[in-house]
């Protein structure tokens, strides 16, 4: 599950900015922390935001899914290739400092990947957008954000097509590397060049559409702010400030 | 920011996420996932590309779900900011002066790049890059050499051939199409 799932909890109804400044607080603070049981205090604490979502096992399973083969990686690298001194754990022997480094990276990419992902499951995108316009946010921003995502899908379906017509021209996808690289270019050439043919038609549609005026748009049902949710918002920056802090008044200690 | 540079960074952004289909296809041991800021830096200038180039990071976090790789953002940057610079040198014109360029930037992305996999993420970053990385290590080399060596050799082909692939794709602009875009004229 990567994406939003409609829902009624507690951070669904929050204001799009107080959700994703916890998941940011979740990935400036995974960089802060550097011992094993501060990282994986954090996991519990993206833990807990995820079960707040209502999106605990989705998230925790796909997190899972993605951690994964980073923390095997991780294991080989510092567990297994680490320095000395080592340690016997069972039939084999690892790194103790190479094992205390993986815990610490696996952990950090582990909290960084659930609070996003329980980020993107409880935030709408049009809610989002909405929070923006209200915001005063340019309609640039928003524009990059929303529509690039809607373009995605196009730009796929029209580079598996131009795939599909190339090979039914004759053009082979397999060969030595050289003949591979150059078959880049009659398959890489037609998606950009079809893609800058439609620039101005695209310009010409946003104008239509007024975006080009500078006036402030009026969002049609913005999210509800409060002030508990500035709060916490604040209380968040202050958590990442403290977290650096401590940081690196241990480093220069 | 002009409503023409928004369409074409939405685009840039676009090719960076789409041309790994291609690459996939042609089972290339490359990304080529910054040729559409290099392409958006030539065709517009530093700025819009620098916006491309972090949308992109921000939108393949969101599709891929990997927020770690956030901090690699800061590559983009630089790779905006040298295109961009590469562009305004015209180096961009030949294919015997955009491969060089192309080179160059794999070097200064890959010193950006190493120093980041190496201190917040132990070494282990994409798939390929961490591949070379372990057997390097396994064959004794320190870690910090070997996360250097990986992203060295990993970087400087992939820009390379990135940079060839936007020469390719200014040199076959029709010229209707080239006078639209101000960066060329310069």
């Amino acid at each position: 599950m990567i994406g939003y799932v409609p829902g009624a909890s507690a951070l669904h109804r929050a204001h799009p900015y107080t959700t994703l400044a916890a998941a940011a607080a979740l990935l400036m603070g995974a960089f802060a922390m550097t011992g094993p049981l501060e990282v994986w205090v954090l996991v519990a604490a993206a833990a807990v935001f995820a079960a707040v979502g209502g999106v605990l096992r989705a998230s925790a399973r796909t997190a899972l899914l993605l951690s994964l083969p980073v923390w095997v990686l991780l294991f080989v690298l510092h567990g297994l290739l680490g320095p000395d001194p080592r340690v016997a754990v069972g039939p084999v022997v690892l790194s103790a400092p190479g094992l205390a480094r993986a815990l610490v990276l696996g952990g950090r990419l582990a909290a960084i990947v659930l609070g996003f992902l329980t980020a993107l499951a409880a935030v709408s995108p049009h809610r989002l957008v909405e929070a923006m316009t209200a915001d005063g946010a340019p309609f640039g921003r928003a524009f990059l954000l929303a529509s690039t995502l809607t373009v995605l899908p196009r730009m796929r379906e029209r580079a598996a097509r131009i795939l599909e017509a190339q090979q039914c021209r004759g053009l082979r996808l397999r060969g030595s590397p050289l003949s591979r690289l150059k078959a880049l270019v009659p398959l890489a050439l037609p998606l950009v060049l079809g893609a800058l043919a439609e620039v101005d038609e695209q310009v010409l549609a946003l104008d239509a559409r007024g975006a080009a005026s500078g006036a402030r748009r009026t969002a049609l049902e913005p999210p509800r702010d409060s002030t508990w949710q500035r709060a916490l918002r604040w209380t968040l920056l202050l958590f990442v400030v403290a977290a650096y802090a401590w940081k690196f008044w241990r480093l220069r200690r | 920011m002009t409503l023409r540079d928004l369409v074409l960074v939405r685009l840039g952004v676009a090719l960076n996420l789409v041309i790994g289909q291609i690459v996939a296809a042609l089972l290339l041991p490359v990304y080529l996932d910054s040729v559409g800021t290099i392409l958006v830096a030539a065709l517009v200038g530093p700025r819009a590309a620098i916006t491309a180039g972090l949308v992109s990071q921000v939108l393949n976090a969101v599709i891929s779900g990997n927020f770690s790789w956030l901090p690699f953002a800061l590559v983009q940057v630089v790779i905006a900011l040298y295109a961009a610079a590469a562009a305004r040198l015209g180096l961009f014109r030949r294919l015997g002066t955009a491969v060089p360029a192309g080179v160059g930037m794999g070097f200064t992305a890959a010193a950006c790049s190493a120093p980041i996999s190496y201190f917040l993420f132990g070494g282990v970053t994409a798939g390929g890059v961490t591949a070379v990385t372990t057997v390097l290590r396994a064959l004794g080399a320190p870690l910090g050499v070997a996360v250097a060596a990986a992203s060295f050799s990993t970087d400087l082909l992939d820009k390379a051939i990135a940079c060839a692939l936007v020469c390719v794709v200014l040199r076959s602009l029709p010229r209707t199409l080239a006078a639209r875009f101000p960066g060329l004229a310069r």
